[in-house]
């Protein structure tokens, strides 16, 4: 491990463990409810300002061409 | 290899390596003790996927050898930071810099440090700078830069939702990020209910201040899989996506208000573009110029434009047009031209203030449109003073002055009730005899249909 040049805080670190389980059961119920709200067919699509998180692995050799 | 002297003062916290200026050109030296993530990243082809994603800022290498190597970035005309910044672009900033977590995560990288220094603006989108910023990934450890994500993005962004984005100005005075306690103490009591906020500032103020006391570092740290840890992201990138603006006031249409009808506003726009064109600008500035409408007059035909305003829902209302229609050389930020930001940071040298940044961007053209009546009677500064101002970094400007018949000089001159005498001075002569102490005057007209006046000016120190 590289030493740090700023304080990564020992309770963030720690804390970590509990703001995964509340991430892991929030990000669950939101999908149980999408299928849920789709099932329905009650899924609005909103309009979108920002990509999605997922990077899409795309050719970079296209990248090296043009560059 | 000597160490260069012209190191940039932005850049000695990390000890992987500092940029300097090598004449006009920003270069990144990168010193051993990075070397083995710098090859690793390369070699994996890591850094090319996220350049080819344009999440990352690309760079050549241009020098390597067993002490240093040298790595040359991607020129950026122009770099804002986060207090200047409107909602819109705080948000981006912040997804960007979860979406780059998340993909390193998947590659067997972390980033070391979520700072919102490590994002700008270019092209029209965020885009990551630092380049050094991403280590391995070493298995079951926590997300060190999460805390630092919170004080950076999520905390401010909270505090916006809430309070309005005049928060993001705290990012002036904590260089740092803003402290998770004080973020919890600032958020409603409501907060506490929420899912994401609960556990993401609330409880880790609390933590944070329980072990506070461990100098020792014994306090044992659970392992953290890495199945948790993208769960983390992605409840945050989640969160932010969604957050609006509590008093999302429409950018209020602010043209349907002004006191010109359309043949005016037509009539201005024409006699800016005839005016800009001939100077053929490389660069080119609009103070006060809202939601850019009239920059776009001549955004096909200047390569670089920035619009600042101080109006955060106008500099938003800006951004998302950039976005919508994909303008690569439009870059709106949030500036108060009677508080400009100063220099920040150890040294106060850390981050540039504005001016310095401005004088160093050095504008063709300077455009200060309905904006020195402003300046003039509500901020109280004597033209001679705003002339001043304007000369340290323009060549040429174009000012609107709008006379004292003007019906939106008249209010503001009416305000200042029984001092109204006070403003005297506010007049074509004593304006021009403030300006022409730093400027000549190239061009002068009546903008049709208003009681204003368009001067070109240039810059007296600019060689004929």
């Amino acid at each position: 491990m590289n030493f740090l040049y700023f304080d990564p805080g020992l309770g963030a670190m720690i804390v970590q463990a509990v703001v995964a389980a509340a991430a892991g059961i929030l990000l669950f119920s939101k999908s149980v409810m999408y299928k849920v709200k789709s099932f329905f067919g009650l899924v609005k699509e909103e309009e979108d300002t920002y990509d999605s998180i997922d990077v899409e692995e795309q050719d970079t050799d296209k990248y090296d061409r043009e560059n | 290899m000597t160490e260069k002297t012209n190191a940039h003062q932005a850049s000695f916290r990390d000890p992987s390596g500092y940029i300097f200026h090598d004449g006009n050109t920003l270069r990144r030296a990168i010193k051993p003790i990075y070397f083995p993530q710098y090859n690793s990243l390369k070699d994996s082809g890591f850094f090319k996927s996220l350049i080819a994603n344009e999440l990352l800022i690309p760079h050549t290498e241009t020098a390597a050898s067993s002490d240093e190597i040298i790595i040359t970035p991607e020129n950026i005309p122009f770099i804002t930071n986060p207090y200047e910044w409107s909602f819109e672009q705080y948000k981006h900033a912040a997804l960007h810099t979860l979406k780059i977590q998340k993909y390193a995560l998947s590659k067997g990288f972390i980033l070391k440090d979520a700072s919102a220094y490590n994002i700008t603006f270019h092209k029209g989108k965020p885009i990551f700078i630092d380049t050094l910023s991403f280590d391995f990934y070493e298995e079951g450890t926590p997300w060190r830069a999460y805390k630092q994500f919170i004080m950076h993005f999520l905390g401010p962004l909270a505090l916006a939702k809430y309070h309005g984005t005049e928060v993001f100005k705290m990012m002036q005075t904590h260089i740092d990020g803003i402290p998770v306690k004080l973020i919890s103490s600032l958020l409603p009591t409501r907060t506490k209910i929420s899912s994401v906020l609960y556990p993401n500032v609330h409880l880790l103020a609390k933590m944070e201040s329980k072990h506070s006391e461990d100098y020792k570092a014994e306090t044992k740290i659970a392992a953290l899989s890495k199945k948790s840890q993208e769960n983390i992201i992605e409840s945050l990138y989640d969160y932010i996506k969604g957050l609006s603006l509590k008093e999302a006031s429409e950018w209020g249409d602010y043209y349907n208000k002004t006191n010109y009808d359309e043949t005016a506003f037509e009539a201005k726009k024409t006699l800016i573009k005839e005016w800009i064109k001939p100077m053929a600008p490389q660069k080119l500035i609009d103070v006060g110029g809202n939601d850019g409408t009239f920059a776009r007059t001549v955004i096909d035909s200047v390569p670089h434009i920035i619009v600042t305003d101080i109006d955060s829902n106008a500099v938003d209302y800006n951004y998302k047009q950039v976005h919508q229609n994909k303008e690569s050389n439009m870059l709106p930020f949030v500036c108060d031209v009677l508080q400009p930001a100063p220099g920040i940071g150890f040294n106060n040298t850390e981050r540039n203030s504005l001016i310095e940044r401005l004088a160093e961007y050095a504008p063709d053209v300077t455009m200060a449109l309905a904006l020195i009546h402003h300046i003039t009677l509500s901020g109280n500064v004597p033209f001679e003073k705003s002339a001043e101002f304007f000369a340290f970094f323009s060549k040429h400007l174009i000012i609107e002055f709008p006379t004292r018949e003007d019906s939106w000089a008249q209010s503001l001159l009416v305000r200042k009730r029984e001092f109204i005498n006070h403003f005297d001075f506010y007049n074509e002569t004593e304006f021009e005899k403030g300006y022409l102490q730093y400027f000549t005057i190239e061009k002068k007209e009546t903008v049709k249909g208003t009681k204003r006046l368009l001067y070109l000016l240039k810059n007296k120190n600019l060689e004929a």
